[in-house]
């Protein structure tokens, strides 16, 4: 923590903080509502993105620096990305699509009510009088982030590896096709267009 | 800055979340929606770290995202190569298995 | 001193870096996880550089060996007193080491050896062009019945990388029940669910089943760990840490309270529904009532040795974490969920047995009965007693022994379809092959929880620690979903010796030593923890203290 963190907050004052939050929040807020009633699937991604960059700013306004970063490299851009290849690859219907919604939607709106509404009032029965002073240090920078996280977790970290690299190993077993397989791949590839396409039109 | 406002956001958009994963069909739009919820809970460790004064929430935010980024490699590789053979990404199609 | 001087001149010097202190690793004591993880690296470094005709013989010996020296480094470290007098937290507070810990772990690492040769059975199926083929796809990437998948069999492909899955899968096994944080929890969580998420559509006969079974496990785990999650973010904001010892400590109000956030940390709500979202995660994992949706379906459609490994394996990691979070974390409030747990238990053994009767399918038959002992098992976790916890262990121990293999039965009765899992094609089983039917009765009578076997031991364990914990209305339901049980155990038994067999029923394939070897264990434990006990009950006696 050096000095000019403290002597500057943030790059923003308290009110800008405050409205920047509220406008950033709705916005985040609706991105996420779209996302779940969309019925163009590739839209779903793209409102996706909205909320999840609307929360690297929240973050940002949390002085959590790193992790504001950290959220538009492997969210916006590496996660969505991913989905997007596999909204592609499973052939989406670009469009609106009848049937995205399955039939128990009143069970799920029931069960978010629900669900919402516990949820918040635990966050009011708590946190109603809590305040935060915003003249504190601003933490959250790359090097207080690193420093605690090789001095206090470091056997989740390695786990993490493992983690990347059983992961890595899953998907190259789905997904990597040998030589030695000629015409394998052409076949394979152009019955599920064919039957897709019949599957759409019936 | 009353974090409450913080924790509503996250609140509201974890249930967002769990009401997509519950309403839609396409698996992979279901899984977008298992994101929301991972981000909310990332946006209430934020909040928590702040509220707390020390980091383990923000390490604890950077894990999930690791973690989530693992989870979509091998959840798109599980469902690419059940759409290879099935025609169709729907959740509700994958019904060879009665009750 | 005056250059240093003249220095300053013109550069202010770099704030120097604090020193970094490096983290304290007790290697010795977490060489167990480290040694099956370091099997599974290499593992994948075989996939990638040895030739295709080594890589099954050197990948089975490599996931042996690697089991079978964490199984003696485990039993070095217990019988250094790691399980008892020197019991405790390791690696900066991710781990404890202590003797549940180890006790789990030992159990998980004997039922992973199990598995490594059920896994590696290659005599079920019929060769095909000339190969030797095991229980996986030949190629994960084939769609089934395509040319590119006959392609892949004609060529003998097989999906040996299903071993070093497996090791991950069991290193984060071990690291689980030990876990002594919620983020190596969740993290721990992730490391054995990713792999076995993919084991489960790598099915050779099935695929379509299996696949499915595979995004139903993906799409239901992920959905679940999101809850964990979010429990975690609530404890986190209860206690301010989530490390399970400064958690217990807020909760006790021992804690150094910082005042401007005593409201926020003396907040009862906000801790039970965090852990109710917790604990919600660690039940999906092991299957209770009404978490249980995926079970029979995942249990059915995923290849039968991956049945069988997860079966055991998860149930006895998940219960090991449950454990650990009620009664290091939460012993102050028990008296709050104590109500819940026993709802979920009642649910659990009645849903499991009653609707376990109805099933025609025998995996699916057998995966109500995982679920129906999840309550039973349960029922020893609510009793908050040390008895309650040593009663765990050994019912854990005992019951994955008698899941893995009568998993392993299942793959021996085959038709042309594989499988031959229908209820119906084993009728008169035991007139056709009368050891394979008497060994699966073994199995089906200890499940039942008949005398002589180890379900009895672990059952009546179990009961007797509820019972003395207070939970008497838990002991009774339990005795009667028991009773429940008993009756399609005993039904599929009649009808495996009772009636008469088809003419087009299925065969028994004759296994290789591997499967004979995982079936022979089985019955042997089954018999051993029946008959004498008293050995195993003092060991997860001695076991049953955790470290806090």
């Amino acid at each position: 923590m050096n000095l000019s963190a403290a002597a500057h907050p943030g790059f923003l004052s308290p009110t800008g903080v405050e409205i920047t939050f509220v406008l950033i929040g709705l916005a985040t807020l609706g991105a996420a509502l779209l996302t779940v009633t969309t019925r163009q699937l590739v839209h779903a991604a793209l409102w996706l993105v909205v909320a999840l960059g609307g929360l690297a700013v929240e973050y940002l306004l949390l002085t959590a620096e790193f992790i504001a970063w950290v959220q538009v490299l492997i969210y916006v851009g590496s996660v969505v990305v991913l989905l997007l290849f596999g909204l592609m690859l499973t052939k989406a219907p670009i469009g609106r699509s009848p049937d995205a919604d399955s039939e128990n939607r009143l069970v799920a709106l029931g069960v978010a009510l629900a669900a919402a509404a516990a949820l918040v009032w635990v966050v009011v029965d708590a946190f109603r009088t809590t305040w935060v002073d915003l003249h504190g240090v601003a933490q959250g920078s790359s090097h207080a982030t690193g420093e605690s996280l090789f001095r206090h977790w470091v056997l989740p970290f390695e786990a993490l590896s493992v983690l990347l690299l059983a992961a890595l190993v899953g998907a190259i077993v789905l997904s990597r096709r040998d030589a030695g397989s000629p015409g394998g791949a052409t076949t394979g590839a152009g019955s599920p267009a064919d039957s897709a396409t019949g599957k759409e039109q019936s | 800055m009353n974090p409450a406002n913080y924790l509503y956001l996250s609140a509201l958009l974890f249930t967002i979340g769990a009401a997509g994963v519950l309403i839609r069909r396409n698996a992979i739009v279901v899984f977008m929606c298992v994101e929301l919820m991972l981000n909310a809970c990332n946006l209430a460790f934020v909040t928590f770290s702040r509220l707390h004064g020390n980091l383990d929430g923000q390490v604890i935010a950077f894990f999930t995202m690791v973690v989530a980024a693992a989870e979509v490699v091998v959840g798109l590789a599980i469902i690419v190569s059940i759409f290879r053979s099935r025609h169709s990404a729907s959740v509700d199609d994958a019904n060879l298995m009665k009750l | 001193m005056s250059a240093s001087s003249v220095h300053s001149l013109w550069t202010t010097a770099a704030p120097v870096a604090d020193k970094f202190p490096t983290p304290h690793i007790e290697y010795a004591q977490l060489s167990p996880v480290l040694i099956v993880l370091g099997a599974a690296a290499l593992g994948v470094l075989v996939e990638a550089f040895l030739p295709r005709r080594s890589r099954y013989t050197a990948q089975v010996a490599l996931a042996a060996l690697g089991l079978a020296a964490a199984f003696a480094a485990i039993v070095a470290l217990a019988d250094k007193g790691y399980g008892t007098t020197k019991a405790h937290i390791a690696a900066m507070g991710a781990v404890a080491v202590d003797g549940p810990a180890l006790f789990l772990q030992g159990t998980i690492l004997l039922v992973g050896f199990v598995a490594i040769f059920t896994f590696a059975e290659r005599r079920l199926d019929p060769r095909a062009h000339g190969n030797q083929v095991d229980s996986f796809a030949a190629q994960g990437s084939a769609v089934p019945g395509s040319d590119q998948e006959k392609a892949a069999v004609r060529a003998g492909f097989t999906s040996t990388e299903v071993f070093p899955l497996l090791m991950f899968a069991v290193g984060g096994m071990l690291i689980f029940p030990a876990a002594n944080d919620l983020l190596t929890l969740f993290v721990a969580l992730e490391v054995f669910s990713l792999p076995l998420y993919i084991l489960c559509a790598l099915a050779r006969r099935n695929r379509l089943m299996s696949q499915e079974a595979a995004v139903k496990y993906f799409l239901l785990g992920a959905f679940s760990s999101a809850f964990l999650l979010f429990g975690i973010a609530l404890l986190y904001g209860y206690a301010g840490t989530v490390s399970y010892s400064g958690i217990s400590s807020v909760i006790d109000g021992t804690a150094p309270m910082n005042p401007a956030l005593a409201d926020t940390t003396g907040n009862d709500a906000l801790l039970l529904i965090g852990l109710a979202m917790v604990a919600m995660g660690l039940l999906f994992k092991v299957g209770a009532v009404p978490f249980h949706m995926w079970t029979p379906d995942v249990y059915q459609g995923a290849p039968t040795p991956v049945t069988g490994f997860m079966a055991s394996a998860t149930k006895v990691a998940a219960f090991g974490a449950l454990l650990r979070l009620l009664y290091v974390v939460l012993p102050g409030m028990r008296w709050d969920w104590r109500p819940v747990m026993w709802g979920v238990a009642i649910l659990t053994m009645l849903a499991g047995a009653v609707i376990a009767v109805t099933q025609t399918d025998v995996k699916r038959l057998l995966a109500y009965s995982s679920i129906a002992h999840a309550g039973f098992i349960l029922a020893g976790v609510i009793a908050t007693t040390p008895d309650g916890i040593s009663s765990v262990l050994f019912y854990l121990a005992a019951y994955s022994f008698v899941t893995l293999g009568a998993f392993a039965v299942v793959t021996l009765v085959r038709d042309a379809g594989g499988e031959a899992t229908h209820l119906s094609r084993w009728a008169g089983l035991g007139r056709r092959s009368p050891l394979v039917a008497a060994v699966f009765a073994v199995f089906l009578l200890a499940f039942a929880g008949i005398p002589l076997t180890s379900g009895f031991a672990g059952k009546f364990a179990v009961f007797t620690a509820a019972a003395q914990g207070g939970a008497m209305p838990l002991v009774i339901v339990g005795v009667i979903s028991s009773a429940i049980a008993a009756f399609f155990y005993i039904r599929v038994i009649v009808l495996m010796f009772f009636s008469e067999p088809k003419p087009d029923g299925p065969t028994v394939a004759v296994p290789s030593l591997m499967t004979s070897t995982a079936i022979a264990v089985g019955v042997a434990v089954t018999l051993v923890l029946g008959l004498a006990p008293q050995y195993f009950l003092d060991l997860a006696d001695k076991a049953g203290i955790f470290v806090r």
